[in-house]
């Protein structure tokens, strides 16, 4: 820990630390291009020197590249630093073209503020400026080369931290470029992150271009809810729209960076398209009509049916708020527990994995970036969570082994080990990971009763074609000194989240370290599985619903015709329903049917607390009123000249006061925070993790291991799973990330292609499909052969395409 | 600063001076005389709105936004001058123009907020916005007051005749690729090897 002195200020710091990052304690900004704390020091770009007065080193050095050292004494105002920043700023500046009024980075630009800093205010250079050609690299990121300042962030970020390979840098000299060898769309679903990371304005945001200045934007600090992982986000909004996400950072959570469907998600809240007003059986109706026929109507019913006669439906994308007056309206009039998703095979892995997760087992994303084994079963990052195959390369950057097992050829940005298991063997495989863990393994010790236990164990299991590779996998653990396990809650079934958690504890006797981390299907599953939503399944209700008993259902920001598989029964038992409500903020085929519709507020207007996968409790700040955008307002032009008490277009109100509406039977709601407080987040600061239940040393049930695949006559199964683009019912209504999803296509292995008499890109017509559904198919021999895995989308006929892969597997 | 009356107690005003008779009449006398001496003079007055006087090209008034001398839109809703604007009297709209220009698509002036300091014009890098010696557009209804594009924008180049910002900003515009503005080199060609 040495001490040194910074601009006459002592300061100390871990060994090892830089000085520019020891300055940075005492507040003192270093002026800095190619260093960043995620990509770390190159030295590069000279523009970091300081003067070093005393200590072991003297002279002008790059603050970036030299570590603390006791007795240092710098000063980052030493008149030879200040003269070298100078001029390396003017050299920087020498071939920066003169174009900040049409820049978007203008206002926000490191190289300008820099430029400012340092002095520099004119060109002393007369000579022609080196131009370069730009490229188009697809709909998020636009090109400007003319701008470079050869920093090489955007290389390194790439290439190294992300692990993608088609954005690099070439040439030398002042030719140096940085582009893609072809002009095309960036592969990387992390390549948003260029526009934050670029001191200049190279890389700006494509959506949002031309569209306003930094100092213009109204800015708050929020979450991102288009996956279980929660990553801090900063939202920028003008003029009543949402316009840009921007990564902010989180220690725990997210490091620097997000995932590009997290930051181009926003388009939903400003779609034209967006229910606005309240409707009554399809005709607008101001929200206080609404409000009061929604409750007599709900109140008529109660006293026909008694209060079993009313169902609640909530939703895994709504705000703790929402989720916590849903669970106290059903205990306050006695109605149906409230159903958070439709897709009951989730909610039972989600329901047995949280269960699983205790206070010494859980761990947060940017652990796993310490890990120096990770297993993932059943889960595919790039997927589901993105931001977790960043944190996985991570790792694997630090020499970390990476495995997957799943059914699903997982592709991951870095080096790792795949095993491809079908879907109902990934308990089976599990048990034989604990297996070659215990086996030949004398390091971990079993009482008598664990003993017994591992006995049956054995003897349940089946063998499998993967089990000698996963033994070894298995003993291989038990050395890992910090082994993470990752296990996916959509395609395994229920009794895999517990067999992880048995290897993750009996492998935890042995290492120093380790963690349990479940990927969810949904931002606020977590949240919904703590205020009892994993009790309530949505079949039974269905059931209920079509024998008569439920009469009246109230729908909150859910879309049950994305979650559930069977899309014609639905829409008959809805059509048999006497009174259906919806609330939401986003049109979808359910709002279409409602009988009274409620327009709710997005997260940009109400905010809200989340609870992420780990339980992490996060706020979402509200950063604008709502209301239609001025450009909406205006058509374009500008905005009109009439002067009115409300904002036009700004009827919605959060879901939540509605359901406090109904709970109290005032129109003005209650604070919700000490309602939060009580039901399950007390004494828990923002930010931090919710208590969960300490660990214990029980063995899970293990009867189901044996039993062995079931319902797959031909040996076929149907596995519909998260893809990064398209499946997440929010960021699909962006435009620009709809352009980067790819053509709707089944993913098998070549065997069983052969077996269909499928070829690589054929095109299969689904039957009956409306609208007409096409399907592509791709062969991949690191699928599990027998699995037909297609991306969960939103929008399309899945009865249909269910209906012909039944035919499919039927024969 | 108001005095605290208390101090105040107990003191008198010094009693008036008495005034001579020499005295009152030199004051007399040099009174009439500025009278007679200014009845001789033209007047200082000018009989606005009667007689309208030419004003310095550079006085600051009504303020236009110009065109460059290709006759395009100058201004390129880069928000300098609405965000140097002290009154917050400029609003606008930035978006991506025809051949990938940036401009204004509306661009709105509240002349009844404007304290016409001209700071907007000395922000402008492209010398868009300009103030013009027109002084005379006061409205009754103070919606008038509110300007429009179609209202601030003007068919000339204003004071500067000759800057077009497009010919040096070195971005790829219809007509003006990479390499072709002024003081530029012709674009790297990055798969040569040659040194």
């Amino acid at each position: 820990m040495p001490t040194l002195t910074i601009d006459n200020r002592p300061v100390t710091v871990p060994d090892g630390t830089k000085v520019i990052t020891a300055a940075e304690q005492l507040g003192i900004m270093i002026p800095r291009f190619c260093y960043h704390p995620a990509l770390g020091s190159v030295g590069a770009c000279r523009v970091c020197a300081v003067g070093f007065k005393e200590g072991p080193i003297k002279g002008v050095e790059m603050s970036c590249m030299v570590d603390a050292q006791e007795g240092m004494v710098v000063a980052t105002d030493d008149p030879d630093a200040v003269d070298l920043r100078k001029h390396v700023i003017e050299l920087l500046m020498l071939h920066h073209p003169h174009d900040c009024p049409v820049c978007d980075e203008g206002g926000h630009c490191l190289l300008q503020d820099m430029t400012i800093s340092g002095g520099h205010g004119r060109r002393r250079y007369a000579g022609a400026k080196r131009t370069h050609l730009d490229q188009d690299l697809g709909p998020l990121v636009q090109h400007e080369m003319n701008r470079c300042i050869q920093c090489y962030r955007c290389s390194r970020f790439y290439q190294q931290f992300c692990g993608y390979r088609d954005l690099g840098v070439t040439g030398i000299g002042t030719r140096v470029y940085f582009g893609r060898s072809e002009p095309g769309t960036l592969e990387s679903p992390f390549s948003g992150n260029l526009t934050d990371i670029c001191p200049t304005g190279v890389y700006t945001d494509k959506p949002s271009r031309f569209y306003g200045r930094r100092w213009d934007y109204e800015r708050a600090p929020s979450v991102c809810i288009h996956c279980s992982l929660g990553c801090s986000l900063t939202v920028s909004a003008r003029y009543r729209k949402a316009v840009r996400h921007e990564a902010r950072f989180n220690a725990q959570v997210n490091g620097h960076f997000i995932c590009d469907r997290g930051r181009y998600a926003y388009a939903y809240a400003s779609q034209p398209e967006r229910p606005r007003d309240a409707l009554i059986a399809g005709r607008p109706a101001t929200l206080a009509q609404a409000a009061t026929q929604m409750s007599e109507r709900l109140a008529a019913i109660e006293k026909g049916t008694g209060p079993d006669g009313i169902a609640l439906m909530g939703s895994a994308r709504s705000s703790l708020e929402t989720q916590a007056l849903l669970a106290r309206l059903h205990s306050e009039k006695g109605w149906r527990t409230p159903c958070f998703s439709a897709d009951d095979a989730a909610t039972r892995v989600v329901s047995s994995a949280l269960n699983t997760l205790n206070a010494t087992n859980t761990i947060a994303l940017t652990e796993i970036e310490g890990a120096d084994t990770v297993l993932l079963v059943g889960a595919d990052p790039i997927g589901e969570a993105p931001m977790l195959a960043l944190a996985l390369r991570q790792a694997q950057r630090d020499g970390s082994r990476i495995i997957t097992v799943d059914p699903r050829p997982v592709t991951l940005p870095c080096a790792h080990d795949h095993i491809a298991v079908s879907g109902d063997d990934l308990a089976t495989a599990v048990a034989h990971l604990i297996i070659g863990a215990l086996e030949p393994s004398r390091e971990i010790a079993l009482d008598a009763d664990q003993q017994d236990r591992f006995k049956t164990l054995k003897q349940e299991t089946r063998d499998i074609p993967a089990a000698a590779e996963l033994r070894a996998i298995g003993h291989a653990l038990t050395t890992a000194w910090r082994p993470a396990f990752v296990c996916g809650t959509t395609v395994p079934d229920p009794d895999v989240p517990p067999l992880m958690g048995l290897l993750q504890a009996l492998v935890q006797t042995s290492c120093m370290w380790s963690g349990l981390f479940f990927p969810l299907p949904g931002a606020n599953t977590f949240g919904a599985h703590c205020l009892g939503g994993s009790d309530a399944l949505f079949e039974p209700l269905l059931a209920a619903v079509e024998a008569g008993q439920v009469k009246a259902l109230v729908v909150v920001e859910n879309d049950l015709f994305s979650e559930y598989p069977d899309q014609q029964r639905l829409a008959a038992a809805l059509e048999s329903l006497e009174l259906l409500v919806v609330m939401d903020c986003v049109p979808s085929a359910i709002t279409a049917r409602a009988d009274i519709f409620l327009p709710t507020q997005t997260i940009y207007e109400a905010g809200g607390h989340y609870l992420n996968n780990e339980g992490r409790l996060q706020v979402a700040t509200p950063v604008i009123a709502g209301g239609l955008s001025i450009m909406d307002t205006g058509g374009g032009n500008h905005p009109p000249r009439e002067f009115r008490e409300d904002i036009p277009g700004g009827t919605p109100r959060p879901a939540w006061q509605y359901v406090a509406g109904l709970a109290t039977g005032e129109t003005d709601p209650p604070d919700v925070k000490p309602l939060l407080d009580e039901a399950l987040t007390a004494g828990v600061a923002d930010g931090e993790r919710v208590s969960l239940p300490s660990a214990s040393r029980e063995w899970p049930s293990i009867e189901r291991i044996g039993a062995g695949p079931e319902g797959d006559a031909g040996g076929l199964t149907l596995i519909e799973s998260a893809a990064t683009f398209g499946s997440e019912p929010l960021a699909a209504f962006s435009t620009v990330l709809a352009e980067l999803t790819p053509l709707f296509g089944v993913t098998v292995h070549s065997e069983t292609a052969q077996r269909l008499g499928w070829r690589a890109g054929d095109r299969i017509v689904i039957p009956d499909s409306a609208p007409a559904l096409e399907v592509v198919v791709t062969l991949d021999d690191r699928a599990a052969p027998g699995v037909l895995l297609v991306p969960r989308r939103i929008g399309i006929d899945r009865t249909a395409l269910r209906r012909y892969m039944a035919h499919l597997l039927a024969e | 600063m108001t005095q605290d009356p208390s101090q105040l107690k107990g003191k008198s005003l010094p009693p008036p001076r008495e005034t001579s008779g020499a005295e009152a009449l030199k004051a007399l006398v040099t009174g009439f005389a500025t009278t007679l001496k200014h009845l001789g003079r033209r007047p200082i007055t000018e009989q606005y709105p009667e007689e309208k006087r030419e004003l310095p090209a550079r006085s600051r008034a009504r303020i236009i936004l110009t065109r460059d001398p290709d006759g395009a839109e100058r201004c390129v809703a880069c928000y300098l001058c609405s965000a140097v604007c002290p009154v917050s009297c400029i609003s606008m709209q930035s978006i991506e123009g025809q051949g990938g220009r940036r401009m204004a698509a509306w661009f709105r002036i509240n002349f009844g907020r404007c304290i016409y300091c001209g700071l907007c014009e000395e922000a402008c890098p492209t010398s868009a916005i300009q103030l013009t010696p027109d002084y005379e557009h006061c409205q009754r209804a103070i919606l008038k007051s509110v300007y429009e594009k179609e209202d601030l924008l003007v068919d000339h180049c204003g004071k500067d005749p000759d800057y077009n910002f497009y010919r040096h900003a070195g971005v790829a515009t219809e007509g003006l690729d990479k390499g072709r503005h002024e003081k530029e080199a012709p674009p790297v060609n990055v798969r040569s090897n040659m040194p």
